[in-house]
């Protein structure tokens, strides 16, 4: 059996990963894939946990994320569409109107 | 009978008052804009005080109460178990102040219809509106004050007086018929009045705050005055006592113009003439000498506030008589002579207060009288100053009334631009002669008795012993014979430069309508003769057995109240007596000396004035001129006092107050502006932040655990 060790471990590389996509890439849209390899980071976590200690609600709570994770790339997606429609551009660097 | 109705004394004006000043406009020029309605109004005061003193003095109706105080109260409202009143107190010193003010009054208002009406402008025409509905309101604030029956009811009526002396003394501070300077000075004068007396009313507030305290709770003539009360209350604890005392003089001094407080009254002849004569003759100055013989048993208590009254009035006398020596204005003159005057009867009252408060000792059981001479001798000085306040009350209205038919007749007051008018007003002339007379003291004019009688009681103080208390009042003694040389002197100078010689004027209207000249005859009869009322005085009239009512040697005098037993009865003697001593003719002679100087100086013209001053360079010449730097004086204070403190005051309310405001509210808007560069809008930044947090979070969380084994 694989170590759990393994298991956190590429979670955690993964959910680096995904924070530094969120923090340095321009394109919004990746920046939307990373948010979502971040929740699986941590649901990779769950499933890991869940099945070493032997009891189901890890894996109740992943598929709870999953379904959230879904709702959110829907308003997200909507959310570029609409922005991409005003600016020309799903760029981050240039979606800075709200700000002092 | 009628002694019921004394409310309506004080009432009636008031009526008037708001009658005319809301509906004097409509009725019309035929009654002066209200003007008879007010003169009605008064008269109406006048003949119900008349009766009123005659039923107190027993002469009219079922009973006579003299000499018994009259008194009657409404309960105004209650607060805990502290009832204020409001009433009238009757006893012969109200129905003298009533009987003198109402009837004066009715003489100036009269007369004011020949001088207020005397326009042709209809602009000046409708102010009397104003006038008339203002003295009214003034003559209530008078005569309320005359019959109060609480020493709180008093004060609001002394405030009132306050309130229309600031009115009547600013009346011309717009559209001056001379012009805009002059309404200027009418502003600056009408404020500079209002201030200096609230200076004195602020004193005499705390007085009655004092009294109230000491008094527990009542401010009431009828339970301030008792004997007991004041005993027990003095004896609880005197200093107390003494300061109230002290206070209530001070509020007496602004009032009555007194020294320091002297300087407005001059500066309030910017107001009409006929307010200067209601002013200085019938209210407002009366006001304070009403209050020291109203406040008497109080002042009693301790000789020393009656030595500092005494000193007060023999200072002011003497300073107020040398600023009329040289003054050039025909009505700052008679400013000057009325505060003068004044300090003659704050001199009498004083020095016959301390007589009568070193005859007596106050105990907690009451006040026991322990020489009955001395006692006797000192209520002669409370006659005397009450004596000469009436005598005075004539004399200064005839003087100032005459003095406003000559600046109606000639347009000016400048005395320089008179003389030789005695061909051209024979009627003001003689009954200013009359005056000037009486003022001056010329025997069996009304001034020579009561200002001798002042004398006498001041020269009853020393005896000829000089040393300590004595000494002082011999150089009051002094001052108060040099302020009779000088009193001749100037009213003679001012009577001959104004209607003896050449005349150095312009043009002159001759003389003034009848409205004006038969009140000047009806009080220069009373000018000459109110000195007869001491000689031929009946008992009950303010002679000396109402001050000298004196039981068996254990109570004090009927001014207290609560003194209850037998009448001890001062005889004419004083009076008589006057004839015997040799200070009498000393002062005749001075006086006709005096005479004769003015007329050789000013009618004559042999000695030429110039001499003695240096031709008005001399330094006592200029200091006098510029009134003993008294506005120098006040202006420096007010200036460097004042205006240092306000700008104090003005630094710490900008610089404390509004700067930690302004601080608080910089340094939020300040740190908001700092933390919203924070929000740059960019994406990558608040990703940034947010797991640069939590990695900081995290870190910290780690080292708390690895160091400590836990979070607390």
């Amino acid at each position: 059996m694989i170590p759990i060790e393994y298991y956190l471990t590429f979670a955690a590389i993964l959910f680096a990963i995904g924070a530094y996509g969120v923090m340095a890439k321009p394109n919004t849209l990746i920046v939307l894939m990373c948010t979502e390899l971040m929740l699986n980071a941590a649901n990779i976590n769950f499933v890991a946990f869940s099945a070493f200690t032997g009891d189901v609600y890890g894996q109740v709570m992943v598929i709870m994320t999953i379904s959230v994770a879904a709702a959110e790339v829907a308003v997200g997606i909507a959310i570029l569409l609409n922005a991409y429609k005003v600016r020309k551009s799903t760029n981050a660097d240039d979606l800075t109107s709200m700000r002092w | 009978m009628i002694m019921q109705y004394s409310w309506l004394i004080p009432l009636i004006p008031v009526l008037c008052f708001t009658i005319v000043g809301f509906l004097g406009s409509k009725m019309g020029k035929k009654t002066h804009y209200g003007g008879y309605l007010v003169i009605l109004g008064t008269a109406a005061s006048f003949i119900l005080s008349l009766l009123v003193t005659l039923e107190y003095t027993g002469f009219i109706g079922a009973g006579n109460y003299y000499p018994d105080a009259y008194e009657e109260h409404i309960d105004w409202f209650t607060v805990g178990n502290f009832t204020l009143t409001f009433g009238f107190y009757i006893d012969i010193l109200a129905c003298l102040m009533m009987l003198f003010a109402s009837f004066i009054s009715t003489m100036i208002f009269t007369y004011s219809l020949g001088y207020m009406g005397g326009y042709e402008d209809e602009y000046q025409l409708k102010r009397q509106r104003r006038y008339f509905a203002e003295v009214a309101l003034f003559l209530t604030g008078m005569l309320g004050l005359a019959v109060s029956s609480t020493l709180l009811e008093m004060f609001i009526f002394w405030e009132i007086m306050g309130l229309c002396s600031y009115l009547l003394i600013g009346f011309w501070s717009f559209n001056h018929p001379e012009g805009d300077d002059k309404a200027d000075n009418a502003a600056s004068a009408a404020k500079k009045a209002f201030l200096v007396t609230r200076m004195g009313d602020v004193c005499l507030m705390g007085g009655l705050f004092i009294l109230f305290f000491a008094m527990n709770g009542h401010l009431e003539y009828t339970y301030v005055f008792n004997v007991d009360n004041l005993a027990a209350a003095y004896s609880a604890n005197p200093g107390l006592m003494t300061l109230a005392s002290l206070l209530v003089f001070g509020g007496v001094i602004g009032k009555s113009a007194q020294f320091p407080l002297l300087d407005w009254l001059p500066d309030a002849m910017a107001g009409p003439t006929t307010v200067s004569a209601l002013i200085h003759a019938a209210t407002m100055v009366k006001a304070g000498v009403y209050l020291v013989a109203r406040a008497y048993p109080l002042f009693l208590l301790d000789p020393n506030v009656m030595l500092v009254v005494a000193v007060i009035g023999g200072v002011t006398a003497f300073f107020a008589a040398t600023m009329a020596m040289n003054n050039m204005n025909i009505k700052k003159v008679l400013a000057y002579s009325t505060l003068s005057q004044l300090g003659y009867m704050f001199l009498s009252l004083g020095a016959g207060g301390y007589l009568m408060a070193s005859a007596i000792s106050v105990e907690g059981g009451g006040i026991v009288i322990e020489n009955i001479a001395e006692f006797t001798a000192g209520a002669l000085g409370y006659s005397a100053g009450c004596l000469h306040m009436v005598n005075h009350a004539f004399f200064k209205a005839l003087l100032f009334l005459c003095s406003g038919s000559v600046i109606h007749a000639n347009g000016t007051e400048d005395m320089r631009l008179m003389g030789g008018l005695h061909k051209k007003m024979p009627k003001t002339s003689i009954t200013m002669l009359i005056g000037c007379l009486s003022i001056a003291g010329f025997p069996f004019f009304a001034g020579f008795f009561s200002k001798d009688l002042v004398l006498d009681v001041v020269f009853e103080l020393f005896e000829g012993n000089i040393n300590n208390t004595e000494l002082i009042f011999a150089l009051l003694w002094f001052l108060g014979i040099v302020t009779a040389f000088m009193t001749a002197f100037y009213m003679f100078r001012l009577w001959f430069m104004t209607f003896m010689g050449e005349y150095r004027g312009h043009h002159c209207h001759g003389e003034s309508p009848a409205s004006m000249t038969v009140p000047l005859m009806i009080l220069s009869i009373f000018a000459f003769a109110a000195g007869f009322i001491v000689v031929f005085g009946w008992e009950h009239v303010f002679t000396f057995s109402q001050v000298g009512a004196v039981a068996n040697g254990d109570a004090i005098s009927y001014f207290l109240v609560g003194g209850a037993g037998k009448v001890f009865e001062i005889s004419l003697d004083p009076v008589l007596e006057l004839f015997k001593t040799w200070k009498t003719y000393v002062t005749i002679v001075l006086v006709l000396v005096a005479i004769i100087l003015a007329y050789l100086m000013y009618a004559k013209k042999t000695i030429n004035p110039g001499r003695f001053n240096k031709n008005g360079k001399s330094a006592l010449y200029r200091t006098i001129s510029n009134r003993y730097y008294f506005p120098e004086l006040y202006n420096q204070l007010s200036w460097k006092l004042g205006y240092d403190v306000a700008r104090g005051v003005e630094f710490f309310d900008r610089q404390v107050i509004d700067g930690t405001v302004n601080g608080l509210s910089s340094a939020v808007v300040g740190g908001g502006d700092l933390m919203s560069k924070a929000q740059d809008g960019n994406l990558h930044t608040y990703a940034s932040v947010v797991v640069g947090g939590i990695v900081f979070l995290f870190v910290i969380v780690l080292v708390l655990f690895g160091q400590f084994g836990g979070l607390f």
